[in-house]
């Protein structure tokens, strides 16, 4: 505190004032100017306040002086600033406030203060939290009494608690970073160092806000907390002192003026000076020891209104989270993702509130639809917090079709546990498979981690069994009920028809796998029609183990599972491999529908020509709006034209589809153009149908941010891939500065490639089977190999898993089956090439 | 009495107990083996592997009956588990000795 000039209307003040710092210097020389010296200096201050408080008519005023941040918890320093809050029950008097602090600032003091009426404090001041912290420790001074207790009780809420601890931990993170975050400084700042009296201030706060008794527990004994801050006052009173303002630096000679001052012994400086700054380290370390427990004790903000706690997540403020149920699918998220328990007190909260709601009130909008869809995608820790969310009445008011079966018992040879925990053990199964290191498991790993949208199979397995509330067929109940969950999620319509399938057929795969003769390939045949595709075969495939395997322990054998796994495989073979056998029919089924259907500007001729000669699978993949644009694509098509569509499907993948005559190297040019630009094919399928009409269909995802950076991005991309497949454009010499950069140079194979040919699978074609190492480029070298070879790329289908390309090319050379000398050729080539020899 | 040991299909064991059951043969051991007989397996490929399915999954039926009555089960097993194709399956027909029921200790005749 600075006095310059004394005003002339306040000598006993400046009297009361020299006095009170008389007595504080007087302290700090006989090295005790810690803790009590600068409590009776606040105390003597304070009666300095209240005199004048007095003096100036304050009783008369609805108002409270309040001491803030030191000076509220009474070490108040020799050259601090007074911090003030003059509190106001009404209007700010502006009169009163002049009289009172014109004389303050006569006697020449530093006052911090603040002036507010007691309704400013009804909403938050979120841009101002120093302020906030430093209200945390107003204490009355001067002023009705009442008032301050009105003020405490409007100010102390949990959501501003909440809001205070989440702007104090990222206020030391600040703070420590200022200092290189270490404690060992060789000139450190007694004030806001890591392990200095900030530090103590805030282990302190840290427990008022969340646990009172948290230090109790800490490392560190509270009587040694104490000492640390005794002695780091006294350093910090007698830096006042010797430089007469508020100077907080222990420099290297003020530890020497330090040390002798505190009465370090030793005949030379340098003893003493060592001899303090040991003690200080020590007291130091007990600071930052004790704010490190509070921090790792205390809720740390992991959300809107969610903090982790040692007990799981907690709401910060359970008052405003029991208005707000769309933030309580964020704290069961916000525990998978720590790995951690939701706390009794947040699932209490949630129990006595749940029935005020309704299912659509939990999810609101889009954002809290995925958020939820995003809760169920299969992670370790699921079915514990979906139990949590069970046993606290949430997950049945979020999904009023699962609480059909809470407790449902039904009575059969093998269920062992009612309806709802089977139906919850069916996830943890799965979450399980996300893990497991069995061997034998590992392909089922291995398959899941393949699955686009597994949240998708979670769901599915949530409303499985829901018609079990009932004793008839229940499948039929469960997609009855399922249609009403699946409208409420929003789901898109291709998610849509996956879950109702999923749930329409969950029994259908173990049927055909345990009870039907499996290497009958008309029974094979039959079931690969029924299910379609790859992804929904993944699917079902899971669905049906794990639904198995939590009937009861004792229901999934090994055996069981390899009979499931056959099934898979063969399946899987079937779909990849012989569909080119299967083509589109005058009379195909499904065919009417898509004709009964189409828009004006389509005839039935037109449609019939462009399908007739696909493979049937072409039906399975594509919705039919797609498929109607893919015929206006091929419309009125000349020899050396190539129509391209591209679109932005779903989060970052884009798709493109080209329709062209065949002509050579057409797949390998596509492929290079697109790697050319840098993009990531994942997924596509390449079509000829018996006209010569090719159709292909690229997924791929813009690594690079080519399309969003560039304006004409698309046209360019689509400019290119004109010129190239018409025979204008040199692919090669596109992808050349690409393929030679260090950014995509090709490192050996992660693992070894694989690459085998088959005669037998498919009536028409030579299957070749490649799985390989993820690269740029990789499908443009694969496809310019077969051509080069002199083979037609007639069906290709492109996956991508992971790191793994997984690619199955139909293929056909002079339109045969290639012979086993052509088929060991190719194979040579190709593996010399993804070995990267040639 | 005669053990009847069948070793069939997996998808054939409801058949085979319907037909059993038209025999009034209630009692039956049932169980999930894995083996091969003269067809030795075969080879299966995933994704451009091939990897050895040679012990496939098959079930197990033993029965115990009156030796009078072990041909008809016989008959009646063979003729439910057969699909004409390899890995049908087998059946063996076994002396058995001594019989006790464990609850009551009595040996059966």
């Amino acid at each position: 505190m600075a006095v310059t000039q004394p005003g002339p209307s306040g000598p006993a003040h400046v009297a009361a004032l020299e006095a009170a710092r008389s007595e504080l210097q007087s302290d700090i020389l006989r090295g005790v100017g810690g803790r009590p010296a600068l409590e009776r200096y606040s105390d003597r201050v304070d009666a300095m306040l209240r005199q004048l408080f007095a003096e100036v008519g304050g009783a008369d005023h609805e108002v409270v002086v309040l001491a803030l941040g030191g000076y509220g918890r009474r070490h108040l320093c020799l050259h601090s600033d007074i911090d003030l809050l003059i509190l106001f029950g009404g209007r700010i008097d502006e009169e009163f406030l002049r009289a009172f602090l014109n004389p303050l600032w006569d006697l020449g003091v530093v006052i911090g203060h603040q002036v507010r009426e007691l309704d400013e404090f009804s909403t938050l001041e979120a841009d101002n939290p120093e302020f906030l912290l430093a209200l945390l420790d107003a204490r009355p001074v001067a002023g009705l009494r009442v008032l301050f207790e009105r003020f405490r009780g409007v100010f102390h809420t949990a959501s501003t608690h909440a809001y205070i601890l989440k702007s104090l931990l990222e206020l030391i993170d600040v703070r420590h970073a200022g200092f290189n975050a270490t404690l060992y400084q060789l000139e450190p700042d007694v004030k806001e160092a890591p392990g200095a009296l900030r530090d103590l201030t805030a282990a302190r706060t840290i427990a008022m806000l969340t646990d009172p008794l948290l230090l109790r527990r800490g490392p560190a004994d509270p009587a040694r907390v104490d000492q640390a801050e005794d002695f780091l006052l006294r350093v910090r009173s007698s830096l006042h002192l010797s430089a007469g303002r508020n100077q907080n630096t222990l420099s290297h000679d003020a530890q020497e003026r330090t040390a002798e001052l505190l009465g370090y012994p030793g005949a030379e400086p340098r003893q003493r000076v060592e001899r303090l700054m040991s003690d200080y380290f020590r007291h130091a370390r007990t600071a930052h020891r004790s704010l490190a427990w509070a921090r790792k004790g205390a809720p740390v903000p992991v959300g809107p209104n969610l903090g982790i706690s040692r007990d799981g997540i907690r709401f910060l403020d359970p008052i405003q989270a029991a208005r707000n149920p769309a933030t309580w699918i964020g704290a069961f998220q916000a525990a998978i993702d720590a790995d951690t328990a939701v706390s009794e007190e947040a699932l209490s909260c949630v129990q006595q509130h749940v029935d005020r709601f309704r299912a659509d009130d939990f999810f609101p909008d889009a954002r809290d639809q995925s958020a939820l869809l995003t809760l169920l995608k299969p992670k370790k820790g699921l079915y514990e917090r979906l139990s949590e969310m069970h046993d606290c009445g949430l997950l049945g008011r979020v999904f009023p079709e699962f609480q059909a079966i809470s407790w449902r018992v039904v009575r059969d040879f093998y269920h062992k546990y009612t309806v709802d925990e089977h139906t919850l053990l069916t996830i943890r199964n799965l979450e399980r498979i996300c893990t497991t290191e069995v061997p034998y498991r590992l392909r089922f790993r291995n398959i899941l981690g393949e699955i686009d949208r597994p949240e998708l199979l979670v769901l599915s397995l949530l409303l499985h069994d829901v018609g079990k509330w009932r004793d008839d067929d229940h499948a039929i109940e469960s997609v009855r009920m399922a249609v009403e969950a699946v409208e409420r999620l929003g789901l898109d319509a291709d998610a849509r028809e996956t879950v109702l399938f999923l749930i329409r057929h969950h029994l259908r795969m173990s049927l055909v796998a345990f009870r039907r003769d499996t290497e009958d390939p008309d029974i094979v045949k039959e079931f690969s029609a029924f299910i379609g595709n790859e992804e929904r075969l993944k699917m079902l495939t899971l669905m049906t183990l794990v639904d198995v395997e939590a009937v009861s322990p004792e229901t999934l054998t090994t055996w069981k599972e390899e009979l499931l796994w056959r099934l898979y495989v063969d399946t899987y073979n079937h779909l990849t491999q012989r569909y080119g056998d299967e083509v589109i029919e005058r009379n195909q089924a499904g065919l009417s529908d898509l004709l009964k259907q189409r828009p004006d500007d389509l005839s039935v001729t037109e449609i019939t020509r462009f399908l007739e000669g696909l493979p049937q699978r072409y039906l399975q993949l594509f919705a039919r709006d797609v498929i109607y644009r893919h015929v206006r694509l091929a419309r009125d098509i000349h020899p050396d034209e190539v129509h391209l569509s591209l679109e932005r499907g779903d989060g970052s993948v884009w798709s493109l589809a080209v329709a062209t005559l065949d002509k050579p190297f057409l797949f390998s040019n596509i492929c290079g153009v697109l790697s050319s630009f840098g993009m990531n094919i994942i997924r596509g399928h390449a079509l000829t149908n018996p006209n010569g009409l090719v159709l292909d269909v690229f997924q791929f995802t813009d690594d690079e941010r080519f399309l969003e950076l560039n304006r004409d991005g698309q046209e360019q991309l689509l400019h290119v891939l004109e010129e190239v497949v018409s025979g204008r454009g040199d692919v090669a010499a596109r992808l050349r500065p690409r393929e030679q950069g260090v950014l995509h140079a090709r490192g050996a194979p992660r693992f070894p490639p694989v690459v085998r040919t088959d005669n037998q699978a498919s009536g028409r074609y030579t299957i070749l089977d490649i799985v390989a190492t993820n690269a740029l480029g990789l499908l443009y070298r694969i496809s310019r190999v077969i051509s080069k070879q002199g083979c037609d790329v007639d069906l290709v289908l492109i996956a991508t898993e992971g790191e793994k390309a997984i690619d199955v090319f139909h293929i056909t050379k002079g339109g045969s089956k290639l012979t086993e000398a052509d088929q060991q050729a190719l194979t040579s080539d190709l593996h010399r090439t993804l070995e990267g020899s040639l | 009495m005669k053990l009847i040991k069948c070793i069939i299909r997996p998808n054939k064991v409801d058949e085979v107990k319907d037909a059993l059951a038209k025999l009034s043969i209630a009692g039956m051991t049932v169980t999930e083996v894995r083996g091969h007989g003269k067809q030795k397996g075969h080879t299966a490929i995933y994704r451009g592997k091939e990897y050895n399915v040679s012990l496939l999954p098959k079930m197990e039926i033993e029965i115990v009956v009156p030796d009078n009555m072990a041909d008809d089960v016989v008959k009646a097993v063979v003729q439910a588990a057969r699909t004409g194709e390899i890995g049908d399956g087998r059946v063996f027909v076994l002396p058995v000795l001594e019989s006790y029921r464990i609850r009551t200790g009595e040996k059966e005749s």
